[in-house]
């Protein structure tokens, strides 16, 4: 047993509106430079649709991630070390700007410097790269609430579940995916990096690229499934997601997750066992690897994991942040955090609550509290994007979360109690109190400090003349 | 004349090569990239890259042996002038085909493709380009000159290139050699110079290191 850490987050899919705030507050803090103008480290999407960058899901087209050999051993699906040394001079799979969409700012100046005319002025679009007058075609949210209708058809997780979806008016449903980079325990990024210089930090599991060590050999961009790793065209260097570790060190949560006027994000820590990662993710079924993953997740109240930590120099304020994390709550105890796309093989650290969404029509006169499988979402389109297809791990999943208001409705209503709870009542008042109010101090567990001191102390010597930043370096 | 030429100048550019080489490793390592520019323009890049680094390759490895392998070897071996200088016009006219061909394309692409390739070329793109053009240039054309024979560089060229290295420049083979060959001597000081500057730095961190290696990095903070 090798226990390591792992600062992994929890997204509740049942509350995302959709608002973009995630998307723009990290865009201002972290990629609003040139060159990297085109990257959202979190971006959010509306689901069935093709996403950013164009049908990112599909490795069929753009051989992201992992795949298993007949041997049971894993390779990245772009290809063999040798193979990939050949591709230095053209990468393939690559994206280029165009996959993503072209930025661009409009002409504000005309508004004020306008003469007087009869017409009133327009601010026309304008590349934010060449500086030329351009036509907008696509955009990172495109298709913001099925806006731009057809590409919402090619998702190509409809095409591969069997049933028949229309997508016509009176059946049509959505749901909306915010995505970070999920800082994986498998990463395919750093697996792709000829140079070595994508790593997975050893504290806290972040995974970051070197500024220093990065060639812009540019592998990392294709091998990761879920296109998280982008290439800035200023630079010529990877960037990437950083889950805001300058503030993760601090103890705060990341950009995103603080500013979630949903207040659908959780952050904390979880123990893994380092040695059963690579077994896990090479498991035969896909279907499966979910349950092979919580497996990898170890109970940070076994004495014998807080051992095997405290070996690993993991400090004590990590081993209790562990106890109490949030994240462990949903993801291990309730199981009700899935991983996205496990099926890539890379297993990803941050996790989600599946949407409910409303009864069909059919249904609706009927009952109040719905199935499972009586809800608009389709269960198995659901289950093709977080439980690689298996569609029983997502009406298992639902069910809870009916179960749960069920509970919390029948305390109101004083109706029975559901027959065949899983739980204990006061484990899905638990739940509820996590879940729906979500205050911001059970939301984030972040222990301060690979410094090793405390978070008092931390805000305390942020005050003084004390404080030392990340890095040491200010 | 020639002695600043093939006497001095040799040693001002191998120290800019070096130095300029360690010294950007140093301290400006953040800047140290291929500058790919395949995301912005991904398509013109297919094959006008790979034959380019292909050409590139099989001159290197032509230069390499004319010119740091002494004659005597290669005659020891068993290979008289005439048939070494078929060898060579086998291998280093078809690498001139790619090498040239291969960079005209890239240029045609870097100066007349995509508007969104001008964000990726910067001033210094440009002297390199212009220096590298003329190296090529004047290297392929030495070659197809001295098809017939007429003047044999590794009794002069090679054996001074050598001396250099050496610490002991011999200015005296060079005397009577043919002018674009000249030309070519002075284009490549030039390239090596520019070296440290430019992108062509990438050439050093070839990943070979990469085959050797584990999957997954770990770092400590």
């Amino acid at each position: 047993m090798k226990i390591k850490a792992q600062i992994s987050m929890v997204m509740n899919l049942d509350k995302c509106i959709g608002c973009h705030t995630c998307s723009i507050t990290c865009k201002n803090v972290w990629t609003n430079r040139e060159g990297a103008e085109y990257m959202y480290f979190n971006n959010v999407e509306t689901k069935p649709g093709i996403g950013y960058p164009k049908n990112w899901e599909d490795q069929e087209k753009w051989k992201g991630g992992w795949k298993l050999g007949k041997d049971g051993k894993l390779s990245l699906r772009t290809g063999s070390k040798p193979e990939r040394l050949l591709k230095l001079f053209y990468h393939p799979d690559q994206p280029e700007m165009d996959d993503y969409y072209e930025p661009w700012t409009y002409d504000y100046e005309t508004l004020i410097h306008s003469k007087r005319r009869n017409h009133q002025p327009i601010a026309r679009p304008r590349s934010l790269i060449t500086g030329e007058r351009m036509e907008i075609k696509w955009g990172p949210n495109w298709e913001d609430d099925l806006a731009n209708g057809e590409s919402a058809r090619q998702d190509v997780n409809l095409k591969k579940i069997s049933e028949d979806i229309t997508l016509e008016f009176h059946d049509i449903f959505m749901k909306y995916l915010p995505r970070v980079c999920n800082h994986c325990l498998n990463p395919a990024c750093v697996a792709a990096c000829p140079s070595g210089a994508i790593y997975k930090r050893e504290e806290d599991g972040v995974v970051l690229v070197s500024q220093d060590g990065c060639r812009g050999w540019r592998h990392c961009v294709p091998a990761c499934p879920y296109k998280k790793v982008y290439f800035n065209w200023k630079t010529n260097k990877a960037e990437k997601c950083i889950f805001c570790f300058p503030r993760l060190e601090n103890g705060l949560p990341t950009v995103c997750s603080d500013t979630c006027v949903g207040r659908l994000r959780y952050m904390g820590v979880l123990l893994y066992d380092m040695d059963k990662v690579v077994a896990a993710a090479s498991t035969r079924d896909k279907g499966e690897i979910y349950h092979q993953v919580l497996d990898v997740i170890a109970d940070p109240h076994d004495p014998e994991v807080i051992e095997a930590a405290r070996r690993e120099g993991i400090q004590e304020s990590w081993i209790k942040a562990a106890q109490e994390s949030p994240v462990y709550k949903i993801v291990k105890e309730w199981q009700l955090g899935l991983p996205l796309h496990p099926e890539f093989r890379t297993l990803p650290m941050v996790w989600y609550v599946p949407p409910l969404s409303p009864i069909t029509r059919r249904m609706e006169a009927n009952c109040y509290l719905p199935e499972a499988d009586e809800m608009r979402i389709p269960i198995a389109y659901l289950a093709e994007i977080l439980a690689a297809g298996n569609t029983a791990v997502m009406t298992r999943t639902l069910q809870r979360l009916l179960d749960m208001r069920a509970v919390m409705r029948a305390k109101t209503t004083g109706d029975d109690l559901p027959s065949r709870l899983e739980f204990a009542p006061e484990v899905y008042e638990k739940m509820f109190r996590l879940l729906g109010i979500a205050k911001y101090k059970d939301r984030f567990n972040i222990p301060a400090g690979i410094q090793g001191k405390s978070n008092a102390e931390m805000r305390e010597a942020q005050g003084g003349g004390l404080y030392t930043c990340p890095g040491g370096r200010c | 004349m020639n002695t600043f030429f093939y006497g001095v100048l040799p040693y001002i550019a191998l120290t800019i090569f070096v130095g300029g080489t360690i010294v950007r490793y140093v301290f400006f390592e953040r800047g140290w990239t291929t500058k790919s520019s395949e995301f912005l323009s991904k398509k013109s890049l297919k094959w006008a890259n790979p034959v380019f680094h292909l050409g590139l390759l099989m001159a290197f490895g032509g230069h390499f042996v004319g010119i740091l392998v002494p004659k005597f070897v290669t005659e020891a071996a068993g290979t008289d002038e005439a048939t070494y200088h078929m060898i060579s016009l086998a291998g280093g006219i078809p690498a001139a085909v790619l090498f040239l061909g291969g960079f005209l394309w890239l240029m045609k692409r870097r100066f007349f493709g995509s508007s969104r390739m001008k964000v990726n070329t910067s001033g210094m793109d440009r002297l390199l380009y212009l220096v590298l053009l003329l190296t090529i240039l004047s290297g392929t054309a030495a070659t197809l000159s001295n098809i017939t024979a007429g003047f044999d560089y590794r009794e002069s060229i090679s054996p001074w290139f050598r001396s250099v290295l050496m610490l002991s420049p011999d200015v005296s083979l060079m005397k009577n050699v043919p002018a674009i060959f000249q030309f070519h001597m002075f284009m490549w000081m030039m390239t090596a110079i520019l070296f440290p500057f430019t992108r062509l730095v990438h050439c050093l961190s070839l990943p070979f290191e990469y085959l050797l290696r584990s999957h997954i990095v770990y770092r400590r903070r």
